[in-house]
């Protein structure tokens, strides 16, 4: 179980991030919405240890680093070392482990890449693959939390929703915590077991993913909900 | 009076990108171009200020991204003065107060640059700077793609009023269907250079004719996870 507890960061004297407090159970999503500057970013950062921050996070009790968690960053083609071939990159977080033939295989079909693009550097795969190729990477030490900081917004939109449910199906398999920041309250509303609306540094609102997004009690959520809908990104109720 | 543009395509490195498309748009019209990456829609929206330039018809455009359209050394007083003399005009006040008033950016400060603005303003600035000159036709490509939701409703809505009831055509060019359908009366849906489906925004929708078009209408819409793809039954690894 994940567990924020009262997590803070403060940037030029100001707080960016106020007495957050989350959890979440293995194997469940919570996706982070919010306008820019919210503080999403930062909250994934301070998860992640990243960034100076005060309050505690934690795994089953453990202070979460030491359960390693991993990141599937926003941008796919800044995510990789481009002289390095896409294997040595995927093969980084298990820092000189060894991972099964088998392994590897079976997490290659379920994010539908074929073995071989491993060999390739960045430039010969597209960005689609670029970006599953980086949740590849977060997914080989078999982490049990891991953390997406808009994992979809740099692919077009048919892209988007394969890309989505490729994670979700392996998520599916493997059991791992997902924690979604993300801008789009239609990925949220498709793939989310829980949100969080982040407003100015603070939780403006969380709670079940359908619940929050379609009768948002908060003044943020429903600027935001009556945004995507404009968007087209959810529909009405 | 509607504006033709037969003939249009593109070659970059020996290769087309953009198939001849015959395109007419009326004015006032509301246009989706609509398309994966690199189906042509960005080509086919330069080609169309290339030839409306060359046919003296007033068009502008409006970028992704606010950088692509600001100079970050410059102030914002001083974009405007440059668009209103590369296009002739003599400097207006008013004109400057009413459109920056339509994209709610009355009373913002012009003596700043760029970087001192939310990037929401400075794309409503770029919007604002587009219709200086009252253009024929206003191609917008993927302009709230760099924004967060909030700000990119709030332009998309202040650009739908300033158009409104104007015989400024907009072609709206998007990778997103969904957002699309709200905004437009009109789909143009591009793959692999070529215009699959033009037609009526509710008949594309209804009845797409082309594989890409069904694919497209198909995947508009988010799938909840319990429906989603299955490992191995994903579709071939193409993009």
């Amino acid at each position: 179980m994940l567990k924020v507890d009262r997590l803070g960061v403060t940037r030029g004297g100001r707080a960016v991030l106020d007495e957050v407090s989350l959890a979440l159970a293995p194997g469940r999503t919570l996706a982070v919405l919010g306008g820019s500057g919210a503080g999403k970013s930062t909250l994934v950062a301070a998860i992640l240890g990243l960034v100076p921050s005060t309050g505690r996070v934690t795994w089953a009790g453990r202070p979460v680093r030491e359960i390693r968690p991993t990141l599937v960053m926003q941008e796919p083609r800044a995510a990789f070392n481009p002289a390095l071939s896409l294997r040595r990159s995927v093969l980084e977080p298990l820092r000189g482990a060894v991972v099964s033939d088998e392994r590897l295989r079976r997490l290659c079909a379920a994010l539908d890449l074929a073995p071989a693009l491993l060999d390739r550097r960045l430039g010969a795969v597209s960005i689609g693959q670029a970006q599953r190729i980086g949740v590849l990477r977060a997914l080989i030490a078999a982490p049990s939390l891991v953390l997406f900081d808009e994992p979809l917004s740099a692919l077009d939109a048919t892209v988007r929703r394969r890309t989505a449910a490729l994670i979700a199906s392996v998520q599916a398999e493997e059991g791992f915590a997902a924690v979604i920041v993300t801008h789009d309250l239609g990925y949220a509303s498709a793939h989310a077991d829980e949100v969080a609306i982040l407003h100015g540094g603070t939780i403006a609102e969380s709670g079940p993913a359908l619940e929050v997004l379609h009768a948002p009690r908060s003044a943020p959520g429903r600027a935001l909900r009556d945004a995507a809908v404009s968007l087209g990104a959810l529909e009405t109720a | 009076m509607t504006l033709r543009f037969p003939n249009l395509s593109a070659v970059r490195a020996g290769r087309t990108v953009l198939h001849r498309t015959d395109l007419a748009i009326a004015p006032g019209e509301r246009i989706g171009l609509v398309g994966a990456s690199g189906s042509g829609k960005s080509t086919l929206g330069h080609e169309l200020c290339d030839r409306s330039r060359a046919d003296g018809v007033a068009v502008a455009h409006v970028p992704q991204s606010p950088d692509e359209a600001l100079d970050p050394l410059r102030t914002l007083a001083f974009h405007w003065s440059e668009a209103e003399r590369g296009l002739g005009l003599a400097p207006d006040p008013a004109r400057r107060a009413r459109l920056l008033a339509a994209m709610d950016l009355d009373g913002a400060d012009l003596g700043a640059r760029p970087w001192a603005w939310s990037r929401g303003m400075q794309q409503r600035f770029a919007i604002a700077l587009a219709l200086i000159g009252r253009p024929r036709l206003l191609i917008a490509d993927e302009p709230t793609s760099a924004l967060d939701p909030l700000a990119a409703a709030r332009a998309m809505d202040l650009m739908d009023r300033c158009l409104a009831g104007s015989e400024t055509a907009l072609l709206l060019i998007t990778h997103d269907l969904a957002l699309a359908a709200r905004r437009v009366t009109r789909l143009v849906i591009l793959s692999r250079g070529r215009v699959v489906e033009d037609g009526a925004t509710a008949d594309v929708l209804d009845a797409p004719r082309s594989s890409e078009g069904r694919a497209l209408v198909a995947n508009r819409r988010w799938t909840a996870r319990r429906d989603a793809i299955a490992p191995g039954r994903a579709v071939a690894a193409a993009c």
